[in-house]
């Protein structure tokens, strides 16, 4: 009894409070209590106006948006958190959207999604607000896939070539050179006037510095924008942080821009988002994931596009996977959003292939759409000769080559000289005519 | 009329305490400014339960709601043809339409009476769905395979030969599948010149789950309008109908039902059934329908998937391993079957030339593991034959397709059933032993050289 008497009483509190902060501060509409905090979520008594996903302040405290509206109480999911939380904190809307910053002189820098130059510590004071998640892009604002995005990787650009407004997962597992093949990506953009966001979601800071020092190197800062959410973030914004990228991301291809979204990594987001469902208490599905896992995806991955009036975004999600083993659900689920995959394989990296990309798995849905006739016509042949060595290879690996017929030997010769010109170290990209030069040599086997 | 005002809010639904008794499961309601629409999904004496249309973010508590229509609506009339809709029924193509006549999308069930199963066979040019699953007009064919195997480029290829070649008319239903591809597929279909009979209906990927599961009733509206007011037959390419299933899941998840294994809906069947049962053939006329079905996990075993080849007629299995071999389209033949295989229906040579090919096939995966070891040399005459040969028909049953030429740069080609039967006659005899493998891959019907 003594619980609903002190209920009762925090009631008769902040109904004085709303209409005292009413009179008082012009731009606090509603006023609640905290009455539960667990996992990151507080539950609040009294916001009464309060509208879904709203921008809610606890008291200098935290920072969160509305995530559930209660018959009497909201849940609010805890975005930014400076001090301990307790019962009975105040908690204010402010009567709009939860919205995310940056700046425009974000540039070059590691910044948050609130707006902070994480490297200075210090807030960018030119911010612009946007909206988390936007509309989809509907079918008819789109248009072809057709322009091509050159990574200056010649397995890439040859075999699996991407096009601007394509989303291209990048899969394999620990140390296999995924954020490697991301940061040539990026390298090569020099000069394209493409603008790189480079997202980190659940990389760790030290890597993170050693990625923004990277590009410094690499002379690719002055185009590219990372974006950061560290493992010891609230989970709701590592949650929020590849939405946010792609509001920005949307907000410049609208002005005509083509932009590069790189997520690292995309297996890391779907834990933390099913940490939140969890502690939601929502029912958990394959692998304890929630059921809207894959729409947690697909709607961020669908906003990667080639848009009618000329812009672009051009989606790099990465997955890491264990034991090689891109068949798992999160892996999958990914795999059926995008427009193709590139498969790293850890045996061929060992084996000291760079980039290690396996051939076999690694695939584009938009193929020779997205090439110049060159590049389609030896990508195409090249590609199909080395599929085809590597099958027969694996066959005929102990009978003597001469017993094999003239045209199956040269396939197993030409083959393997293949391979070796696919060998490509970090940092050092090819023009197209380099790479359709490289396999001038390699002979016509039927 | 205002019916309620809302109690609580979630992702993609909402509580409503009503004012107005007689609101019904089923009912689309909106706030009295018209941005949010819901449906009713349950009534609980004064609260109902609805699920969002659209989205939540912005929406207020203590919100008005009207009623605004009795169910989602479709257009029945010659209307729909050459159009694209949304899962909502509402045109997207952005050109000028004005409705005749609007039905609810509900489902409407066909008696055992109405029902026709007797028709002809429909042969789709493609070398190994024609050898090893062939199909027949009012199938149900489904096309199973894990992400990224090539699941949409065989329904475009099936597009391209069966819709092209019929005068049926055709309905497109994207289901949960990326927005690019359903661009791609206007676009081709207005460049050539197919828009006209064909209707498109998309609830794509990056829509809430509310949107994506609508759009198959959406599309089956159409083909009920084709098949019971023009009395005509039809084509319907659903692509992806797991989607559908996906998205009931997250509805069930959503309204805190209590889920079976690995998250799905306790009524899946009854769910799928519904769907199923719909599009089906009557004497009114035939509908055909090639269904994409997506493999969770690569797990073959999943509910869902189970649940849903239950249905069809003929299922054509997609395979990972032959996909990473470069042989497509990347079947497994020994997970493909069709209800046409049958003596009685293909006739004796084709039965009889399958059930060699399957023997060969079961052999050569035995022998490709002595051979890993052993080498090719250790075993025997017979033996050998076999090895080579079925590498020879496993080469022949690639083929360049339309839908991929991006990929091959060779142009598709469509082979009859006669040349098909010839050709693998004559592997499995040996009149072709002299011939090396690798000039069966990728070619249409073999000439000889």
């Amino acid at each position: 009894m003594k619980g609903m008497c002190s209920v009762s009483v925090m009631w008769d509190e902040i109904a004085t409070d709303v209409m005292k902060n009413i009179n008082e501060e012009d731009n606090v509409f509603s006023v609640g209590r905290v009455i539960n905090i667990s996992n990151n979520v507080v539950e609040v008594a009294g916001l009464k106006d309060v509208a879904f996903f709203e921008a809610v302040s606890v008291v200098n405290k935290a920072r969160g948006y509305v995530s559930a509206i209660f018959d009497n109480t909201v849940n609010i999911s805890l975005v930014e958190q400076n001090e301990k939380i307790t019962v009975g904190d105040k908690v204010y809307t402010l009567n709009k959207n939860f919205k995310v910053s940056f700046s425009m002189d974000s540039l070059g820098k590691v910044v948050d999604v609130f707006g902070n130059d994480l490297i200075t510590g210090k807030r960018f004071e030119n911010l612009l607000e946007f909206d988390v998640e936007t509309e989809p892009i509907e079918i008819i604002e789109r248009s072809e896939v057709k322009r091509e995005f050159l990574t200056g990787i010649t397995g890439i650009d040859l075999f699996y070539p991407i096009g601007k407004g394509q989303r291209q997962l990048v899969i394999g597992d620990k140390k296999t050179g995924k954020t490697q093949v991301c940061l040539d990506m990026i390298n090569n953009q020099k000069d394209k006037k493409v603008l790189c966001l480079y997202v980190a979601i659940g990389k760790t800071k030290k890597e993170v510095k050693e990625i923004y020092y990277d590009l410094i190197k690499q002379g690719a800062s002055s185009y590219t924008m990372i974006i950061a959410s560290f493992p010891d973030d609230l989970p709701a914004k590592s949650y929020v942080t590849p939405y946010a990228a792609t509001s920005l991301a949307k907000f410049f291809m609208k002005q005509g821009l083509d932009v590069l979204v790189i997520f690292d990594d995309l297996k890391r987001h779907a834990d933390v988002y099913r940490q939140m469902s969890l502690s939601a208490k929502k029912i958990p599905g394959r692998d304890a994931y929630p059921s809207d896992i894959f729409y947690t995806h697909a709607r961020l991955l669908e906003n990667g596009c080639q848009h009618k009036d000329g812009g672009s975004i051009t989606m790099i999600p990465v997955v890491e996977t264990k034991s090689g083993d891109i068949t798992d659900y999160i892996s999958t689920n990914i795999i059926s959003i995008c427009d193709g995959q590139l498969v790293l394989s850890l045996k061929k990296f060992n084996k000291g292939e760079r980039p290690a990309i396996d051939y076999g798995l690694s695939v584009s849905r938009l193929g020779g759409a997205v090439q110049s006739r060159d590049m389609k016509k030896v990508g195409i042949k090249i590609r199909q000769d080395l599929l085809s060595y590597l099958e027969i290879r694996d066959i005929y690996e102990l009978v003597n080559l001469d017993d094999l017929g003239e045209n199956m030997k040269n396939r197993m010769i030409e083959g393997q000289k293949i391979l070796t010109k696919l060998n490509q170290y970090k940092y050092s990209p090819l023009t197209k005519e380099q790479m359709v030069n490289l396999f001038d040599d390699i002979k016509e086997v039927k | 009329m205002i019916v309620g005002k809302i109690i609580s809010i979630y992702d993609v639904s909402i509580k409503v305490i009503l004012s107005s008794p007689d609101l019904l499961v089923g009912d689309i309601l909106s706030t009295e400014d018209g941005k949010f629409e819901f449906e009713v999904v349950s009534i609980d004496s004064i609260e109902a339960t609805c699920i969002t249309l659209n989205t939540n973010h912005g929406l207020k508590k203590g919100a008005k709601l009207i009623k605004k229509a009795s169910s989602i609506e479709m257009e029945y009339s010659d209307q729909v043809i050459g159009r694209v809709f949304d899962s909502y029924g509402r045109v997207i193509d952005g050109k000028p339409f004005t409705s005749i006549k609007k039905v609810p999308n509900k489902n409407r069930t066909i008696s055992l009476d109405r029902l026709n199963i007797d028709t002809e066979p429909l042969w789709t040019g493609i070398k190994i769905i024609d050898f090893f699953a062939p199909i027949q007009k009012g199938f149900k064919i489904g096309l199973i395979g894990g992400a990224g195997v090539g699941k949409t480029v065989l329904i475009r290829e099936l597009i391209h030969n069966i819709y092209t070649d019929t005068s049926a008319n055709a309905i497109f239903i994207g289901v949960g599948e990326r927005s690019r591809e359903g661009q791609e597929l206007i676009e081709e279909m207005k460049k050539t010149n197919l828009l006209d009979k064909i209707s498109l209906v998309f609830g794509q990927m990056g829509a809430n789950p509310v949107s994506r599961s609508k759009a198959v009733d959406t599309g089956l509206t159409v083909a009920e309008y084709l098949r019971d007011e023009k009395k005509n037959d039809s084509l319907i390419f659903i692509d992806n109908i797991y989607r559908y299933v996906q998205a009931q899941s997250e509805i069930s998840m959503e309204l805190k039902e209590i889920l079976v294994e690995n998250g799905y809906m306790a009524n899946m069947a009854e769910l799928i059934s519904k769907v199923e049962e719909r599009a089906n053939s009557t004497k009114d006329g035939a509908i055909t329908s090639v269904q994409t079905i997506y493999v969770p996990a690569d797990d073959l075993n999943d509910d869902a998937v189970q649940n849903i080849s239950a249905y069809m007629d003929g299922q054509i299995t997609l395979d990972r391993k032959m996909s990473e071999k470069g042989l497509h389209p990347a079947i497994n033949v020994f997970k493909s079957t069709s209800k046409l295989v049958d003596v009685d229906k293909i006739g004796q040579r084709h039965y009889d030339l399958l059930k060699k090919v399957l023997a060969y096939y079961t052999r050569y995966e035995e022998l490709e593991e002595v051979i890993a070891i052993l080498g090719v040399d250790e075993i025997s005459d017979e033996d050998k034959n076999i090895f080579y040969r079925s590498r020879k028909l496993r080469n022949y049953f690639s083929q360049p397709l339309y839908a991929a030429e991006s990929f091959t740069n060779m142009p598709g080609v469509k082979v009859a059933i006669e040349d098909i039967l010839n050709d693998v006659e004559n592997i499995l005899n040996g009149t072709y032993d002299y011939i090396d493998e690798l000039s069966f891959l990728y070619i249409g019907k073999y000439n000889g050289k």
